[in-house]
């Protein structure tokens, strides 16, 4: 088996934090959201990432900070949202070029999986696609997502798939992991070079040709991290109503609620932070700050700031 | 090159109106004169004592910020200024007659003098305007605008700016969200958030106009200060919609204000 991790994406949604690192780069509790998820992947299985050339220097500076020697960064020929080859097209030119002869994990590199991945795998028919999904138990939020119908006599049996439907018959949800057999790789190559971005319509193309999907429902928290809220979510709950603060940075006379992380050279002084990220070398003095993600080389003084993403590099400083 | 533009088109507007005050005193004097040289009331030190005055009427005429590339010339307020400033300019011009010569003349030579400074560089102001916004918006425009989201109040603020050929011209816009227009009013829509920096450095942005996306009026904010560029805000993107917004100061502090309809009277006292 070889493990494929698709973040190749632009995230423009979480612009200005994605501005100049991928989404999957993004920090939660202490390590990037990619390197939760290589922790899942047992130990021999090779494991590619895919990413697009606009965010390629940071997928090779992340690759020196892991302890896995099997893992290989491929890059797209592409730096904007306009040009992608669209996640499907990734795979399978992928699978193509390295002429890929094994099972394939399918992983979406921004999605955090509470689940072992030793039960999912071996959950897995030989020959048989099979694919994680969650109740997200909201009829109205599943139309954002692929949705997964599966056979009510036998559960684990998927009957259809649905990508985004308008309107969702379960709030059963792909979780953007699934493994693709080698018997089924063709198909898949084949169905790219007309739906390139169709990640969900793969496995309708199975179920179309008479193929059996098997479904992994679990009850394990799990987060696609899509938007700020869904970022500071998947925060919260890593971090778990506590503090992290960096052994680097310098905190004096703060208050520190909820989920707060702190990265490495910041100073917070005569601040209240409730449920933040602060990511390194920034200084806050005398702010009160809520659920705010603040990017790195930012100067905070004697402001208050409320569900806010700050850019890089900003500097708000009040005027006595 | 293309800012120099804007400093040559503001200095020969302060050069051409100086001149056209001295010659709109020139004139008054010749009116009520007539068209000759009076020994009485020798042309010579008049004139010398308007060209001394200038400069002062100048300055008080700045200092209603008349000489904003960006402002609409015809405009009753831009006019209302600029009949304060001749005001101004013709008792300045009394003051150090009297003071120089201790002499006083004609009230209707400052009638005169009051009404040609006033009408005529009001006048050369609506002409230059015209002048400027043209020459301001040649290739490369000296003035380059991103817009930032494709709303009912950009579009309209665009189709505004183009028609009226305003200094600022949009060049590109950006939305949060991703839309599907190409374009609006032939400004080409670039595409999303994430390229600010790009657009910004290879367009020479010297303007951002926020017209939605309020969550984001901080980074775009910090985008600008450090670029130098001018960040403007729409109301609606506050959700001002009506056009009876201003910006004005609470002891000290800027504020928005949306106040209730007033009488015309009331208008002066608000």
């Amino acid at each position: 088996m070889h493990a494929f991790i698709l973040a190749g994406g632009f995230a423009t949604r979480l612009w200005p934090l994605t501005e100049k690192r991928a989404k999957p780069l993004l920090p939660i509790a202490g390590k990037p959201i990619l390197s939760h998820l290589l922790a899942k992947i047992p130990a021999g299985i090779p494991v590619t990432v895919s990413t697009n050339a606009a965010f390629a220097e940071g997928f090779e500076e992340w690759k020196k900070t892991i302890d896995r020697a099997d893992v290989h960064v491929v890059v797209e020929d592409t730096r904007s949202d306009a040009h992608k080859l669209g996640a499907l097209g990734s795979v399978a030119r992928w699978v193509e070029e390295y002429a890929i002869a094994d099972d394939v994990l399918l992983l979406t590199g921004d999605n955090y999986l509470g689940f072992r991945m030793e039960n999912f795998l071996g959950r897995q028919r030989l020959g048989i696609p099979i694919l994680a999904a969650h109740d997200i138990r909201d009829r109205e939020r599943a139309k954002q997502f692929g949705t997964v119908i599966v056979d009510p006599q036998h559960p684990t049996h998927i009957k259809a798939f649905e990508e985004k439907p308008k309107e969702p018959q379960t709030t059963l949800v792909s979780a953007g992991c699934a493994v693709l057999p080698k018997e089924t790789l063709g198909i898949l190559v084949t169905f790219a070079r007309e739906h390139p971005d169709n990640m969900g319509g793969i496995f309708e193309e199975f179920l179309r040709q008479g193929i059996e999907v098997d479904c992994f429902a679990f009850a394990e928290p799990w987060l696609d991290i899509g938007s700020f809220a869904s970022y500071l979510e998947a925060h919260r709950l890593l971090i778990g109503g506590k503090s992290m603060i960096d052994p680097s940075a310098v905190v004096n006379g703060s208050t520190l609620e909820g989920s707060v992380s702190i990265d490495r050279e910041c100073v917070i002084e005569g601040s209240d932070l409730t449920d933040c990220i602060i990511f390194p070398h920034c200084v806050i003095r005398d702010c009160t700050l809520r659920n705010c993600v603040i990017d790195e080389h930012c100067t905070l003084e004697g402001i208050d700031l409320e569900g806010k993403m700050l850019r890089e590099g900003t500097k708000l400083v009040r005027e006595n | 090159m293309y800012i120099v533009r804007s400093h040559v088109l503001l200095a020969l507007w302060l050069i051409t109106d100086l001149l056209i005050f001295v010659a709109a005193y020139a004139l008054a004097y010749f009116l009520r004169v007539g068209w000759i040289l009076s020994t009485d009331f020798p042309f010579a030190p008049y004139i010398t004592v308007v060209a001394a005055v200038a400069p002062l009427w100048l300055l008080v005429l700045a200092t209603t910020r008349t000489f904003h590339l960006g402002r609409n010339q015809a405009s009753l307020r831009n006019g209302a200024y600029i009949g304060y400033a001749a005001l101004v300019g013709v008792a300045i011009f009394t003051l150090a007659y009297y003071f120089a010569y201790t002499a006083f003349f004609s009230r209707l030579l400052l009638i005169y003098a009051l009404v040609l400074t006033g009408a005529c560089i009001w006048l050369w102001h609506i002409a230059f305007d015209a002048l400027g916004r043209r020459i301001l918006r040649r290739n490369p425009p000296t003035f380059p605008a991103l817009i930032i989201g494709v709303t009912r109040e950009s579009k309209a603020l665009i189709a505004t700016l183009e028609e009226r050929k305003s200094a600022i011209k949009p060049v590109a816009i950006l939305d949060a969200i991703g839309v599907k227009e190409k374009e609006i009013h032939s400004i080409p829509v670039l595409g999303k958030l994430d390229r600010l920096e790009s657009t910004l450095t290879e367009l020479h942005i010297t303007h951002v106009i926020q017209c939605s996306d309020l969550e984001q009026s901080i980074n775009l904010l910090s985008a600008c200060r450090n670029r130098g560029i001018t960040y403007l805000l729409l109301p609606s993107v506050l959700g001002i919609v009506e056009r009876d917004g201003r910006i004005d100061s609470l002891e000290g502090y800027p504020v928005a204000v949306v106040a209730p309809k007033q009488s015309l009277i009331q208008w002066f006292f608000r």
